[in-house]
């Protein structure tokens, strides 16, 4: 195993090292300076533009500007916001808990609804209430999540009124009070909800069909042979061996949280960093817009690389190549 | 190739020759049966008529802004009644439908185009040639696609005009999974006795992928190019909601939603974003289905 992560983790390093030129390349063709973020790209001025690009060495060769951002971009240094008028890596460490909180309690809902239709409707498949899950899922798969976003915001906020439609807690609170972390926790739980719902339908399915193939097997029947309770067949001897292969999905929650989160926080008017990503865009604020797009391509590669990791711990032939 | 001939010809010119089906006959047959695949065939055909006939239906200017028609609810005037610049929501939906098909067709299509020939082609030779070429659509496939569709839209802007730029971007982004998927099916049909004689008689690769090999990886490519004909009318729908997909004052249904960002038009205006939702949640609907329907058909193991 060991041999394994050391190799795989080895393999991302080359990919590590083209994404940074792929995304230093497209930064190159930016308007602007989207680098540091010290030319203001909405000025076009030539004379101002020729100033400044000689001034943060734009004329140099592209592998000496290349090995000063990349230098800068692992010490932690992402140039400056131009619309925010602050350091990039500041700007990131205020949304990034938000984006992180919206991702476990999102990763939450999806656990806790996959988990209680795919063992119900795998414990007793072919009856009314499984083909109603599996219709259902189908359902899910086939709605966009930003329309899912649309509806959930129409009905719960505007109709029943029991969720805020935007922000991320209540402005009034003191940070760090058990009211704050409430507020906080009722302001994620709609837009959590939607981006959960996104992973559901294809846990379940796969839940209820692997449950529905184990418990064909010997190790049931010498289960049931021996008098043991069927809950306890379903929710112990089967439910762990159901599981194991569950948990690879985890690497790939990983990309989808990070292309949900995008869209999700858009629509929720949450401040993370998928709608930091979007009014960057908007605003031609490119130094984050970039470092943004880096730091997602990361998190995919190392989602990619948790996931191999995991497939390697519960099937051991994939560690052999 | 010279066969024996069949003397069944002159005997039974009068009582017709029993010929069986062939797999394609058995495929159509099995699908028409399928009830929930044929009604979702009649509805999409339906939206893709009325899109393309939307300027012989609808005499209503689709771009042409109304002051005095404002956020009209529906009517007998305006079946659907208008948005938030006067305009006509039912003639804005037939035109978006035009949009949202155009680049779900199209990036479907290049996707295909493109993943299969790297597909095939990585598959076929294998060693060096596949290496390469896997490497590269792994590296591919680790880009966020949403991240790199909105990046890349931003930094080619202006070099492509309109639709045609998100189509390019789409397809140049999107075509890992297929690449992936065509080279494993490859990889294990090549492995045929038949592959081993076209290649001994002397068949070019060219040949081989082509005239041997495609059209027995045919049935997965027209499986995968439903599920990317969703998911490319989705991402369009997406993009275009969140503001990067194509250009504003093109009607598309993702342009028609974006309009629910306004809160006031989610709230009070449910005739504006309710009609392009629901069209383009059926119209996924109805292009898995058939799906579904096409991947029954195309089983031979499957009765149903």
């Amino acid at each position: 195993m060991l041999k394994y992560t050391i190799r795989r983790i080895l393999a991302i390093v080359p990919m590590l090292f083209l994404i940074s030129v792929v995304v230093f390349f497209l930064a190159l063709a930016m308007p602007g300076d989207a680098l540091s973020g010290e030319i203001d790209p909405n000025n076009s001025d030539p004379e101002y533009i020729e100033m400044m690009r000689e001034k943060l060495g734009y004329n140099d060769p592209i592998h000496v500007q290349y090995y000063r951002w990349i230098t800068d971009f692992i010490q932690g240094d992402f140039g400056t916001s131009v619309k925010y008028k602050m350091p990039v890596e500041d700007l990131i460490a205020q949304r990034l808990p938000n984006t992180i909180f919206l991702g476990i309690i999102s990763l939450l809902f999806t656990y806790l609804f996959a988990f209680a239709m795919g063992m119900y409707a795998g414990k007793k498949p072919y009856t009314k209430i499984d083909h109603a899950i599996g219709g259902f899922n189908y359902l899910m798969l086939a709605i966009p999540i930003y329309i899912a976003g649309v509806f959930a915001i129409y009905l719960f906020s505007f109709k029943l009124g029991w969720f805020p439609f935007s922000g991320s807690v209540d402005i009034a609170l003191t940070e760090g009070t058990a009211e704050w972390w409430l507020s906080r926790l009722y302001h994620v739980i709609l837009p959590a909800l939607v981006l959960g719902a996104m992973g559901t339908a294809s846990y379940t399915q796969f839940l209820r069909n692997d449950i529905i193939d184990n418990s064909q097997k010997d190790y049931v029947r010498t289960a049931r042979a021996k008098g043991t309770p069927e809950s306890r067949i379903y929710n112990q001897h089967i439910l762990r061996n159901s599981v194991i292969p569950l948990i690879t999905f985890l690497g790939f929650d990983i990309v989808t949280i990070v292309n949900g989160a995008l869209i999700t926080e858009t629509i929720f008017t949450y401040p993370g960093l998928g709608q930091l990503f979007l009014t960057s865009m908007q605003t031609n604020d490119y130094p984050t817009l970039m470092t943004l797009a880096l730091m997602f391509s990361f998190l995919v590669l190392i989602g990619n690389l948790i996931a191999d990791l995991l497939y390697g711990i519960v099937d051991p032939r994939i560690r052999v190549e | 190739m010279e066969i024996v001939p069949n003397h069944n010809q002159t005997q039974t010119s009068a009582t017709k020759p029993q010929k069986s089906m062939s797999p394609w006959a058995i495929a159509r047959r099995k699908f028409f049966k399928n009830k929930l695949a044929v009604i979702s065939l009649i509805y999409l055909t339906a939206i893709a008529v009325l899109s393309l006939l939307a300027p012989y239906i609808t005499t209503a200017d689709v771009t042409k802004v109304n002051i005095g028609d404002m956020s009209l609810p529906p009517s007998s005037e305006h079946w659907l009644g208008t948005d938030t610049s006067g305009r006509d929501v039912f003639t804005r939906l037939l035109y978006g439908g035009r949009v949202s098909l155009l680049v779900g067709v199209t990036c479907t299509t290049f996707i295909l185009i493109i993943g299969t020939i790297i597909g095939s082609v990585a598959g076929y030779f294998g060693g060096w040639v596949d290496n390469v070429l896997m490497r590269f659509t792994d590296f591919m496939l680790n880009f966020p696609f949403l991240v790199f569709v909105i990046v890349l839209n931003a930094v080619l802007f202006g070099v492509i005009s309109g639709v045609w730029l998100l189509i390019f971007v789409i397809s140049m982004l999107g075509w890992g999974g297929v690449a992936r998927l065509v080279r494993s099916k490859i990889l294990s049909e090549k492995e045929n006795e038949y592959i081993l004689a076209a290649i001994s008689v002397g068949g070019k690769p060219y040949k081989i992928i082509g005239k041997h090999l495609l059209p027995n990886v045919l049935t997965t490519v027209i499986v995968q190019a439903t599920i990317l004909f969703a998911g490319m009318i989705v991402a369009e729908s997406a993009l275009s909601y969140l503001g990067f997909g194509v250009p504003q004052e093109v009607p598309s249904w993702g342009n028609m939603l974006s309009a629910s960002q306004q809160p006031e038009v989610l709230q009070n205006m449910p005739w504006i974003w309710m009609p392009p939702a629901l069209v383009l949640i059926l119209t996924i609907l109805s292009i898995n289905f058939i799906g579904e329907g096409i991947k029954d058909a195309l089983n031979p193991k499957s009765f149903r």
